[in-house]
């Protein structure tokens, strides 16, 4: 019997959601970030979008939004030109890291022990988080804003891409430019799969995956619309897209065959990702929503259930939700 | 034509009236350091606890007495841009990121009534906190 994807909407935003990362697996499962425009970004159970809690201080729209691995702390980069690291358990702002212009991107080492952020003045800025009162190392080298850096093979190198239209890779200790790569538009995301060792890069209606160690293009998909974010499935068979169409695409990665689309968002995607388990993905939208999606569908996980003809009318049967039918593009 | 999947119930929402992060969930309870250096140690030593906590109630009664008695009164707010107003002291919020003022003087004129988020207070001279 054919599934239709019931996709889950978590709500509680009141403006865009521009960005969104998951953590990895804790004891405790793993959790969901969110940056919006609101000022008010928010984490959620990763798989069930549960609501846990706000982080309150920004002033501004909150660009970027991370949690380190197991979701003990949350970093923030916000329009208020601040970054701020929280305590992710309960809540509490930890620091606030004072910034010359809009920020727009943080990560964190995997230790936790420095932040990395990125912003409209142009500089990286790498926080020691044991002595944030110390002035952070600073690279320079973009020509333009930067939307988005990551910390990158193993924390020896750091990723960035700006409106400059490049992705720069540079390296840790000397802090110097190691290798350039040069589009003809800005890039609008970028995703690091330490394990695959594959970087996902979108930009117009590319899908673009990129050797993490050479920076050498694997392969290349065309979607039908301008992709705002993509992000690849843990196991690399398939990857998702989403962007100005307001749909979200699914794809096989070994073939690149469009296998699925979806409608469901009110307005433009501008961040999609895979769990750590890669059982569902999160999408965050211009319309304020995230919605999470089911990778494989029909499966129980989370609060999906699969339901086979013979339940419906049982007795003891739990109560079961059936929301609108998404309409399959 | 293909059967939509069931789901058990909606995501849960935000709750208004709190930022969240209940203190009683599980992941809470085994990671979150407590406050109280005492309490954190392996061995607490109940008198120790105890001076703490007494301690701890001291500052916070000070702190909501102080709150208290700057009602009414004329107070001098350090905004961002290193921006200085005088208003009549009303109300805080719960999490003390919001202020309640009256004659709020600002650059460009005098606001009857306000809320304002200052980075810090400064008060006038000469104002004392009876306890």
């Amino acid at each position: 019997m054919a599934m239709r994807q019931t996709p889950l909407t978590c709500s509680g935003h009141t403006r865009p959601v521009v960005d969104l990362a998951f953590s990895g697996i804790t004891p405790y499962g793993y959790f969901l970030i969110s940056a919006c425009k609101d000022g008010k970004p928010m984490l959620r159970q990763g798989d069930t979008g549960d609501w846990i809690g706000t982080f309150l201080g920004h002033k501004g729209a909150v660009w970027g939004a991370t949690l380190n691995t197991d979701a003990t702390k949350a970093a923030t980069a916000a329009a208020d030109f601040t970054a701020k690291v929280w305590d992710a358990v309960s809540g509490d702002e930890i620091l606030t890291l004072a910034h010359k212009h809009i920020v727009k991107t943080v990560n964190f080492t995997q230790d936790s022990s420095r932040l990395l952020t990125g912003g409209n003045d142009k500089l990286l800025r790498i926080y020691d988080l044991s002595n944030p009162e110390a002035a952070p190392q600073e690279i320079a080298g973009h020509t333009s804003a930067i939307k988005k850096a990551l910390w990158y093979n193993n924390d020896k190198q750091i990723l960035s891409a700006a409106e400059d239209k490049t992705i720069r890779l540079w390296d840790r200790s000397s802090m110097q430019e190691v290798k350039t790569l040069t589009f003809d538009t800005s890039v609008s995301s970028m995703e690091y799969m330490p394990d695959g060792d594959i970087l996902v890069i979108t930009y117009g209606k590319t899908i673009a995956f990129y050797n993490a160690l050479s920076l050498d293009l694997i392969k290349s998909v065309e979607a039908p619309a301008p992709i705002n974010s993509a992000s690849l499935h843990p196991e690399k068979d398939f990857f998702v897209a989403g962007g100005d169409d307001f749909k979200l695409y699914k794809f096989d990665y070994s073939n690149k065959e469009e296998l699925e689309s979806y409608k469901g968002h009110f307005g433009p995607v501008h961040c999609v990702r895979f769990s750590p388990d890669g059982e569902l993905y999160a999408s965050g939208s211009e319309d304020g929503t995230l919605r999470l999606w089911q990778t494989a569908v029909g499966k129980t996980y989370g609060l999906w259930k699969c339901v086979l003809p013979e339940d419906l009318g049982a007795e003891n049967s739990e109560q079961l939700y059936t929301s609108p039918p998404e309409i399959k593009a | 034509m293909a059967t939509p999947v069931s789901v058990l119930r909606l995501p849960k929402g935000p709750d208004p009236n709190s930022r969240g992060f209940d203190p009683r969930s599980p992941r809470f309870i085994a990671l979150c350091c407590t406050s109280i250096p005492t309490s954190a140690a392996s061995e607490a030593d109940a008198e120790e606890l105890q001076k703490e906590q007494h301690a701890r109630s001291v500052l916070r009664e000070t702190f909501l007495r102080c709150l208290l008695s700057m009602t009414n009164k004329k107070v001098q707010f350090h905004m961002h841009e290193k921006v200085k107003v005088e208003a009549t002291f009303g109300a805080s919020d719960i999490d003390v990121l919001n202020f309640q003022v009256s004659d709020l003087h600002t650059p460009i004129g005098v606001q009857k009534e306000a809320l304002i988020s200052p980075v810090r207070i400064a008060q006038p001279v000469g104002l004392q906190v009876q306890p």
